[in-house]
């Protein structure tokens, strides 16, 4: 109990210093929401003053005393109130957020899983048969592939799959042509749509689960109870998974839990590739276009998630390894 | 802060291995070529010119920063300028005319319908003009800050001008016309999004969705004779391989070079990149020695604009001159007594000579002032504008032969705005010029506009103050005489000749990119008729002279 009281003390301390420095990081930033919509609009041609006059209207300062907006800020946080874009004006943050964020939690979200599974399974197996080609193969190409920059492979991907093989689309998350809706036919264009962004991510973040479990696999398998279990004639697999793998994991599932939790901040640089309109193409917008309420937003849900996946992964560490709590 | 830091380095690398893709890619001579969506058909045009970044909000509000780039096809101006050379053209007002300077009476054409049947009536234009008094952040033309009052007769608006101003002309004829039986029960005109548009444009709203929207023909315009494209499709997120292969009928986007991808990726591919405005030197003229006019001569006699030109813009835009004249748009306001049209070219000698007069002589390869010291300052620009960094690199390394020491300075575009706006430069990169000569010496040149830096201003940022420049704009104001207007305008071009505010290096682009495929009837050099950029109400025009191509002649 008291490990558990001490561990959301520094949770609630944890979210408060998160809150703050979220609060006061945007402001430092130099120039003003308008002044980053009429650089963007003056790139294409002078701005006259009276179009000045009106966007530094419409999107306004953010008025009173520093102190008065934090505490108006505090305020909008307890009650997850983000108020209105600025880069969107006039849609409020939270529909702003609420659209993206399927489509974030949709895509990473689930390649997430998918190669904390596979990678975690591949690493097992290659550490049981380790010195085969079963181990080399795939940790080999996994940590080559792990090298990558995310960019970088989504661009090789993009080229090849997409404008050379002609095999996926390119852009966007559904067709132009395809209404959205609960049809199987909106469904498999969306699914088609996600192939880069996630084979992307998958390719990516695979080689790291495969060796962190391997690794981790190959220091219980030299442990005495494997040997015992060994010398005791069980079988094979009841070996690996029920003995070995159930230890081994420990380490990956840690890193499972704050990769999760870094989820809803989706993948900026993939999505920006593909267009892919979610969590982290909006907040690249959103810093570009200085948009602190969308920002405020984006940085606290993702800070947020991240310590919450933290806490979690405290606690759950703390129930699976007794000497933890001492 | 890390957070943007690092944002801005991804970008970064993700730009340098962009061009190590293509440069790799070109090695292996793959060729991108277009691949036209096949659903989409012969009577409908793919335009890539509204960007949801990443998906479209439905906000059709014509008046707002953020509205749908479509919304301004839908509702029409009084006049169509066309920002090219000013040049104005009837629109919804089919004639005006200035009995003083002090009242513009423009007639508001009969027989326009809005796309719900309803007609257009003089009472929409005054509504439309009480709407952005009543709420001045939709004024974003700034109508208001000419207008006192707004009165119909008969067939005609009048507008009362708070001063003898006769280039407001221009400006309020810019104003897009709403509906008052639809926007008078508006009730928060400033956050409307308008999700279901009603306007009297050549199109109508098809379908909407987060990804992409569609226009429709709408058969009631008033000049539905002259519109032949069916179907409009915009499409929310693209990129520039997007834009090559995708098969749009027209784009606009600076493509680096254009003739090896969109002129490769279709036979049909053309393009046009006029000047738009002028780019060049800003000196904060209350930061020493900018304050002297031969400290700012020296250094545009040091500049070798061809090659500034040629390495910024990829050789596509010419260098400008020193009038603030975009040519050859403005050729007929030209004073042809100013030597070779105003363009200074690089002559060291005369530049040392100029340094001289300041003060400033050759020490070894250091120019140094009276105290000794070498002149140095910093040079801002704004990151991510790729061709004014090339251009301030340039600048940086002829300045450096001249013993000049420039250092470069790139902030964020919002932090580069607040920057000029706020004084808070020695010399940066920035525009001048446009289509309207009046407008852009009034931006560059008016005291209007003076503050000391550390205050904001929205124009004249180099903080130039010249009674001279101030009688001469207000007398065109007060003037409706069309020559002696052409005269002032020759006065004020010498002005910016001798007295260099602004130093002139390039001209901008305006990069219009089409095909022939499905529609023909581009503006392009030989007929410049608009300005070939697909937001803003420029398409109105180009819309009405596009014809679809027949089967027989593919």
């Amino acid at each position: 109990m008291k490990y558990l009281l001490q561990k959301l003390g520094l949770f609630v301390l944890t979210l408060w210093a998160a809150i703050t420095l979220n609060f006061f990081l945007p402001r430092l930033m130099p120039g003003s929401p308008a002044d980053a919509a009429i650089a963007k609009l003056s790139q294409n041609g002078p701005v006259s003053d009276a179009t000045r006059a009106a966007i530094e209207a419409q999107l306004g300062v953010p008025g009173g005393s520093l102190w008065d907006q934090y505490v108006a800020y505090l305020g909008q946080v307890a009650t997850l109130d983000f108020g209105v874009s600025y880069t969107f004006y006039p849609q409020s943050v939270a529909s702003m957020v609420s659209t993206a964020l399927p489509y974030t939690i949709g895509l990473v979200g689930i390649v997430t899983i998918l190669a904390f599974v596979i990678g975690t399974l591949i690493g097992v197996a290659a550490a049981w048969r380790r010195g085969t080609w079963l181990d080399s193969l795939p940790t080999l190409t996994g940590s080559f592939l792990s090298t990558f920059p995310y960019f970088w492979t989504a661009l090789l991907l993009l080229f090849f799959l997409g404008y050379v093989l002609h095999w996926f689309p390119t852009t966007g998350a559904y067709s132009a042509t395809t209404t959205p809706g609960f049809t199987l036919e909106f469904i498999g264009d969306l699914a088609r749509h996600a192939v880069l962004p996630a084979l992307t991510i998958l390719l990516t973040s695979l080689g790291g689960w495969i060796i962190g479990m391997r690794n981790a696999m190959i220091n219980t398998l030299g442990e005495d109870y494997i040997t015992f279990a060994e010398a005791n004639g069980l079988h094979e697999r009841t070996i690996a998974v029920r003995y070995a793998a159930r230890n081994a994991i420990l380490p990956n599932l840690t890193g499972f839990g704050l990769t999760l939790g870094g989820v809803v901040g989706g993948s900026i640089l993939v999505e920006q590739v593909f267009g892919y309109p979610g969590i982290g193409y909006l907040l690249f917008n959103a810093v570009i276009g200085q948009d602190y309420p969308l920002m405020q937003a984006l940085f606290l849900m993702i800070t947020v998630s991240v310590l919450i996946a933290n806490f979690l992964v405290d606690i759950l560490y703390g129930v699976l390894d007794p000497r933890t709590r001492r | 802060m890390a957070k943007t830091h690092m944002l801005r380095r991804w970008r970064r690398t993700a730009v340098v291995a962009l061009a190590a893709a293509a440069v790799a890619l070109s090695g292996c001579s793959i060729q991108i070529t277009s691949q036209p969506d096949p659903t989409i058909g012969d009577d409908t045009m793919l335009i890539n010119a509204d960007h949801g970044n990443p998906f479209f909000t439905r906000n059709f509000n014509p008046y707002l920063t953020n509205t749908r780039t479509a919304s301004r096809w839908i509702y029409e101006p009084l006049i169509l300028v066309n920002p090219l050379d000013g040049e104005l053209n009837p629109w919804l007002a089919t004639e005006w005319s200035q009995p003083d300077a002090k009242t513009i009476v423009m007639t508001i054409r009969d027989g326009v319908e809005w796309s719900d049947g309803e007609p257009l009536t003089p009472d929409d234009v005054a509504f439309t003009f009480q709407l952005l008094k009543d709420e001045p952040t939709l004024d974003i033309k700034g109508a208001w800050q000419h207008i006192e009052s707004v009165e119909t007769q008969g067939n005609d608006v009048v507008f009362h001008l708070l001063s003898e101003d006769a280039p407001s002309l221009s400006i309020i004829g810019l104003t897009m016309i709403v509906p008052e039986h639809l926007w008078a029960d508006v009730e928060d005109p400033g956050t409307y999004r308008n999700e279901e548009p009603v306007g009297t444009g050549p199109f109508v709203l098809g379908n909407y969705n987060d990804q992409q929207y569609s226009m429709d023909r709408n058969p009631d315009y008033w000049q539905a004779d002259s519109i032949e494209i069916e179907h409009i499709v915009l499409p929310a997120t693209n990129n520039q391989l997007d834009t090559v292969s995708r098969g749009y009928d027209w784009a606009y986007a600076f493509i680096s070079d254009v003739e090896g991808t969109w002129g490769a990726a279709s036979e049909h591919n053309s393009w046009w990149f006029p000047p738009g405005g002028v780019i060049g030197l800003m000196p904060n003229l209350e930061v020493a020695p900018f304050g002297d006019v031969n400290v700012r001569r020296g250094i545009a006699l040091s500049l070798d604009r061809e090659e500034i030109a040629e390495t910024a813009s990829e050789g596509y835009m010419k260098p400008a001159g020193q009038t603030g004249l975009i040519l050859p748009n403005q050729e007929k306001y030209l004073d042809p007594s100013i030597p070779d049209s105003g363009m200074i070219t690089q002559d060291t000698d005369a530049a040392l000579a100029a340094f001289e007069q300041a003060g400033y002589t050759l020490d070894g390869d250091r120019l140094v002032g009276p105290d000794g010291a070498q002149l140095e300052f910093a040079l801002t620009t704004a990151n991510g504008f790729t061709d004014w960094t090339r251009a301030a690199q340039s600048v940086q390394s002829q300045l450096a032969a001249v013993g000049v020491k420039v250092t470069l300075k790139l902030p964020q575009p919002a932090g580069y705005q607040s920057a000029i706006s706020n004084g808070d430069f020695e010399m940066a990169i920035g525009g001048m010029g446009n289509g309207d000569a009046y407008q852009a010496y009034n931006n560059l040149l008016s005291s209007e506009f003076y503050v000391p830096s550390g205050e904001p201003t929205a124009n004249n940022f180099e903080r130039y103050r010249s009674d001279e420049a101030d009688a001469l704009l207000l007398e065109y104001r007060e003037t409706v005489d069309p020559d002696r207007q052409a005269e002032i305008v020759r006065e004020l071009q010498n002005l910016v000749y001798d007295e260099m505010p602004v130093i002139g290096l390039y001209y901008g682009g305006i990069w219009g990119l089409f095909s022939d495929a499905k529609f023909t009837g581009w503006p392009s050099a030989d007929d410049p008729y608009m300005i070939p950029q697909n937001y803003d109400s420029a398409p109105l025009m180009i819309f009405t002279k596009l014809k679809p191509v027949k089967e027989g002649d593919r």
